[in-house]
This record gives C-alpha cells, structure tokens and sequence, in this order.
C-alpha cells in the first residue's frame, strides 16, 4: 500500500468483511504486493487488452450460468471491434440499468476504438476477455478460471492489460 | 469495486472510482468522461509510484451524474429540433 492506498472512502465500506462472513472463503485476501514491472513502451506504442468481470458477451454465444449458486467459471472472448448492439449482458449482480442505455459505462467497446483511431494508443487485441463475478468459490476461481485468462490475455499479446470489475 | 476489496487483493495498479456498481466508466452517453476514465486508469502505468498504490478518480458520483443527465438533456433538445 502507498499513501494513496487509504485516504478515501468508499459508497458501501466493509463489504469484503460483510460478504466473507456471510460466505466464508468467498472473498481474496493477499498478503504479498506484487513486484512492479515499469513498460518498456509509451501509451502511443502500446497493444491494449481489456478484461471485465461485467458478463458481457457476443449475442448468440452460450449465456453465462447467472443463477448457479456457486458461479460460473468460464468466460468469453469479444471481439474487441465488436459495437454494443452486437453484445449482450448476462449477469445477475450488478445494476445494469446504465449499461442497457450505453455498453460503454461497464464495457467500453467504443471509447475503446476511439482511443485507437485517434492514435492514443497503437492498437487493441484482436478479442477482450469477460467473465461474471459471482464466483464463491475464490480457490477454485484462482485454480481455473483465472488460470484460464491469463492464458487466453497471454495468447492476445498484449503490451498492456485494463482491468474491470463491474 | 468496494475500496476495502481492492485494499485487500492487493493489485499493482489500480484506480477506484467512487461510483454506483455497474458505471465503472461512466455514465450513459458521457463520451468525455468514459474517454477520461480509460486515460486516467492507463496512466497509472507510469504514474504509480509503488506496488498496492490505488488512485482516487477525481469525481463524486453526485458530479457525474450532474453531468450526464446535462448531456442527456441536451440529446433530447437536439432530437426534438430535428421532428420540428
């Protein structure tokens, strides 16, 4: 943790506690900070790849399992040049209300592209990654699933990687 | 994301906007601020002084919803200009 890490507050604090004791062993803790690598490319030269939690996912394609009770652990891969009429939600956890008006609050295809186009950064992987995040089994999600993306985020080639939670 | 979940899985980099879950980018039709919000969570790959550093979006929800229900309103006028 930096100095930055605890200054601020959160709409709904203590939920990690909150939902741990509810469902013991559902929540990640860490105890070790993971090393930091610095890029060895600018912005402007970078590959960029995003992985979401939101349960997106390219209409037709099996929908995500949003009501099993322990989760769903696989994901789905998007074609990065996909619009939002081309894409579908299926997730059950998450207020969705803003993403049926505009994908782009949770899942931002578009902004995404822009950001290409204008030469921000080089270019995007040729599919982004999107899983549901109601997995209560955190040792079994570590075990597979993210194993699962990590290779799939790996086999994209990426020079950088942008992380949501939905 | 809860902060108190970010604080405790630990990433190398990360951003926390204090927002309603499920506009982790924005709000609807506020193209500026989605654009900004990418920007913003990219630049942290240089701008992170250390490991487990988490970056505070510089907006209330509050402002941000302000903002798009402006930019709303405004897509409204512009749609109904063009019946009339």
């Amino acid at each position: 943790m930096t100095e930055n890490s605890n200054d601020f507050s959160q709409l709904r604090p203590g939920l990690w506690d909150t939902v741990n004791e509810r469902y013991p062993d559902s929540m990640i803790t860490r105890d070790e900070l993971v090393p930091l690598v610095r890029p060895v490319k600018t912005l402007s030269e970078s590959r960029v790849t995003f992985v979401s939690t939101a349960g997106v996912q390219p209409r037709g394609t099996l929908p995500f399992d949003t009501v099993h009770p322990v989760g769903d652990y696989t994901f789905r891969r998007v074609p990065s040049g996909s619009k939002p009429a081309d894409l579908e939600i299926h997730q059950l956890k998450y207020p969705t209300a803003g993403a049926k008006r505009d994908l782009n609050v949770i899942f931002p295809t578009e902004r995404l592209q822009e950001l290409t186009a204008d030469g921000i950064i080089a270019g995007l992987s040729e599919n982004f990654i999107s899983f549901i995040g109601y997995n209560m089994d955190a040792e079994r999600l570590e075990r597979t699933l993210a194993e699962d993306i990590a290779d799939a985020v790996e086999a994209e080639k990426p020079d950088v990687v942008l992380l949501a939670p939905a | 994301m809860s902060l108190d979940v970010t604080q405790r899985i630990k990433p190398p980099r990360a951003m926390f906007l204090p927002f309603m879950m499920g506009h982790h980018f924005g709000v609807p039709f506020h193209t500026e601020l989605q654009k900004k919000i990418i920007l913003e969570a990219l630049g942290r790959i240089d701008k992170a002084p250390a490991s487990g550093d988490i970056h505070m979006f510089p907006m209330t929800w509050a402002k941000a919803r302000q903002e798009g229900k402006e930019i709303e309103a405004k897509i409204l006028a512009k749609a109904d200009d063009g019946k009339s």
